[in-house]
């Protein structure tokens, strides 16, 4: 289940960038929050300012206009305590009357740490004296009172480090149990969808959060699981149908190639006739392969026909199928040549025999068929890298490269669904191709060295 | 050797089709064999079997009233003669069936009489040769049963080698035999390596076999493919 772990991976990776993402973004967004907050936040400078530019002329203290102007800009009040008498000796003139003129050192300690009268108040040091501003009521929350302990403010910033771990360990673990029961439902989900391709049939369990498409994940493998049911029943039915035609074609054609045959050899006979019955006897002949290549073609191409391998020696196999030709005798307007070198005894391939002799019979028959007025054969079985070649050549008529390039590269007419009249050839390559195929080798089809066609079967080698 | 006395052989052809029955027997008229029954169902080949008694039958799989499968089987059961199966069934696992009833050989319709004719002769020659063992060469006989050639009033003996070498080619007499069919005949299934031991026993066969082993007229070398026995009257 690759796929599922690459999922499990790719949401951790994401949930945790995005944690990452969102702790930055909120820092940012404090530290903006905190600087726009800043001209408010700085009451104890402004004291201090008063304090320093409070000065005393012969009548008595005097604040600069433009300070003046700023504190009352902000509804600020300011008094000024005398060190020595306690009492107020100076005050700006919008000070409410319910603030004390005179003040104790408890008062004072009182208005540092917090109000005077609900008024936040913020002191600045002057020579003789105290400054104190007072911010209208709820301007600021004063907190004088924590204090730390030493050893907590040293270690903050592991501190810090510690809890945001923690922090992204729960969230992971929390991420994981709310995730399980999703991945455990997507699991089978994703096997099932894996599966689809391949020709078992599929059930997925009907639970869990994704019930609904596990429903249709099985529905999908039952409507394809019909279908190559009804694809294999038609397929099958028509590799019968051309088996039974093949089969009752075979005993008329009998009779037909029996008895011309005979009136071939019937010396009594004229020469004329005889000639007819030739001919009748070699395409009834033409016919009865036509049969056998149908029917073995369609068995192949339906995967009906079984291929049984077996080690042999290939030489030995091609050397059986030319013997079988020349025995035959069947014309002697072609002349098999045998081209194995002599050093080359045996080249061992696993094969199911009876097909290998079937190709290389048709590749011979192929010359014969297509070159009627007669040709040399010539056969070879070589060893290439890794693999056992044979190769069928003849020195007739050929064919041109725009056939060549048909024959190696565009499907048969029986395995093509469109425009057919353009791939009219004969079986017999068609079942080299598949035969050649069945066994994990290839076929090479082109111009003889000879002058005519020549084609190339590779398979692959045995030690 | 005389081959005539197999064309004597009683044959018994069945076919349910009059038309193929027919014609095989002109077939066989023609290459000189006399005595051939025919039927057309499984019922009247056994009962033609019992009071003919055929030496060798030819078989359709396929009968009106049983298969040739059956036949076989049944004619088996009592009689010992050859059988060739000459059916349209061509499939491998009928072929397999069909030997494995004990056929002698299975042929698939549509045939060339003269392939036909081949295979009868070659069946009748190898389960008859007790009867007529001495096999006629252009230049000696060869007495397979005592394993011996006898050339010029002299018996001389074959080794195991030459005489299972000797039988292969007699069997195909007139036809190639490959060197890989040959070393199969003498050292069994899937020799390799044997080609220059069979050149070897050739050699030697030649010795015996030929008047001139230079130049061989009975034994002969097809370059490259095998050998051919040339038996006379063939």
């Amino acid at each position: 289940m690759k796929s599922v772990l690459k999922l499990i991976r790719r949401f951790v990776g994401i949930m945790l960038l995005s944690s990452a993402l969102l702790i930055i973004l909120n820092f940012i967004l404090l530290f903006l929050y905190t600087v726009s907050q800043l001209p408010n936040s700085q009451p104890w400078q402004t004291a201090q300012e008063v304090a320093d530019n409070l000065f005393q002329n012969d009548n008595g203290y005097v604040l600069p206009e433009d300070i003046t102007f700023e504190l009352k800009k902000n509804d600020t009040w300011a008094i000024f305590i005398d060190n020595a008498t306690m009492r107020v000796v100076w005050r700006t003139d919008n000070l409410p009357e319910t603030v004390p003129m005179s003040y104790s050192i408890s008062d004072i300690a009182h208005l540092t740490r917090g109000y005077i009268d609900g008024y936040p108040t913020f002191t600045g040091e002057a020579e003789n004296g105290l400054v104190v501003l007072g911010y209208p009521k709820d301007s600021f929350w004063k907190h004088m009172w924590p204090s730390w302990d030493y050893s907590l403010i040293a270690n903050l910033p592991k501190t810090i480090l510690s809890v945001l771990v923690i922090n992204i360990a729960l969230i992971f673990i929390i991420y994981i149990i709310a995730n399980s029961r999703l991945l455990k439902s997507v699991k089978p989900i994703v096997g099932g969808i894996q599966s689809l391709p391949t020709e078992e049939t599929i059930h997925i369990k009907e639970k869990g959060l994704l019930s609904e498409l596990a429903q249709n994940i099985n529905k999908t493998s039952e409507i394809l699981q019909s279908q190559r049911k009804q694809l294999r029943k038609r397929e099958t039915a028509r590799a019968n149908w051309i088996a039974g035609v093949s089969h009752d074609i075979r005993t008329p054609l009998s009779m037909v190639m029996g008895y011309a045959s005979q009136l071939e050899s019937d010396n009594g006979l004229s020469e004329d006739d005889r000639k007819k019955a030739a001919v009748i006897v070699k395409q009834s002949r033409r016919m009865r392969n036509l049969i056998n290549d149908l029917n073995l073609a369609s068995k192949l191409e339906y995967n009906m026909q079984p291929i049984n391998p077996a080690r042999q020696n290939l030489v030995a196999v091609v050397r059986q199928v030319v013997v079988d030709f020349i025995n035959m005798d069947i014309d002697d307007k072609h002349p098999i040549a045998w081209e194995t070198d002599e050093a080359l005894t045996v080249c061992l391939a696993d094969i199911d025999k009876d097909l290998i002799k079937r190709a290389v019979s048709n590749l011979i028959q192929n010359c014969m068929n297509h070159n009627e007025q007669g040709c040399h054969i010539f056969v070879r079985v070589t060893t290439g890298e890794n693999n056992c070649l044979i190769i069928v050549d003849d020195d007739g008529a050929g064919a041109t490269d725009e056939q060549i390039e048909r024959l190696n590269h565009s499907p048969h007419y029986m395995l093509c669904d469109e425009n057919t009249s353009m791939q009219r050839h004969g079986l017999g390559l068609l079942i080299v191709k598949q035969i050649v195929a069945a066994h994990g080798g290839t076929t090479g089809i082109g111009h003889s060295s000879y002058g005519g066609f020549s084609v190339k079967l590779a398979l692959p080698m045995q030690e | 050797m005389n081959p005539d006395y197999l064309k004597q052989k009683r044959i018994l052809l069945v076919d349910d089709e009059q038309e193929l029955l027919d014609m095989v027997v002109s077939i066989l008229q023609k290459d000189g064999f006399q005595n051939i029954k025919t039927a057309k169902t499984a019922a009247k080949a056994i009962a033609i079997s019992e009071t003919y008694q055929p030496e060798f039958a030819i078989l359709d799989v396929m009968l009106p009233d049983d298969t040739g499968f059956n036949l076989i089987k049944r004619l088996k059961s009592t009689f010992d003669y050859p059988v060739l199966f000459l059916t349209a069934r061509g499939e491998d696992d009928d072929k397999f069936r069909g030997f494995g009833l004990g056929a002698d050989d299975y042929m698939v319709k549509p045939f060339l009489p003269k392939e036909l004719l081949f295979r009868i002769n070659a069946i009748l020659r190898r389960s008859y040769k007790d009867e007529n063992p001495l096999v006629k060469l252009p230049g000696c006989e060869i007495d397979f049963d005592r394993a011996e050639v006898i050339k010029n009033g002299k018996h001389i003996s074959l080794t195991a080698k030459e005489h299972n070498i000797l039988a292969a080619l007699y069997r195909n007499a007139g036809r190639i035999v490959t060197i890989d069919a040959l070393c199969e005949a003498a050292w069994g299934d899937n020799p390799f390596g044997y080609e220059n031991s069979l050149m070897a026993h050739i050699r030697r066969i030649r010795e015996k076999i030929e008047a001139n082993p230079s130049s061989p007229v009975a034994l002969i070398t097809i370059k490259g493919l095998g050998y051919k026995l040339m038996v006379e009257g063939k």
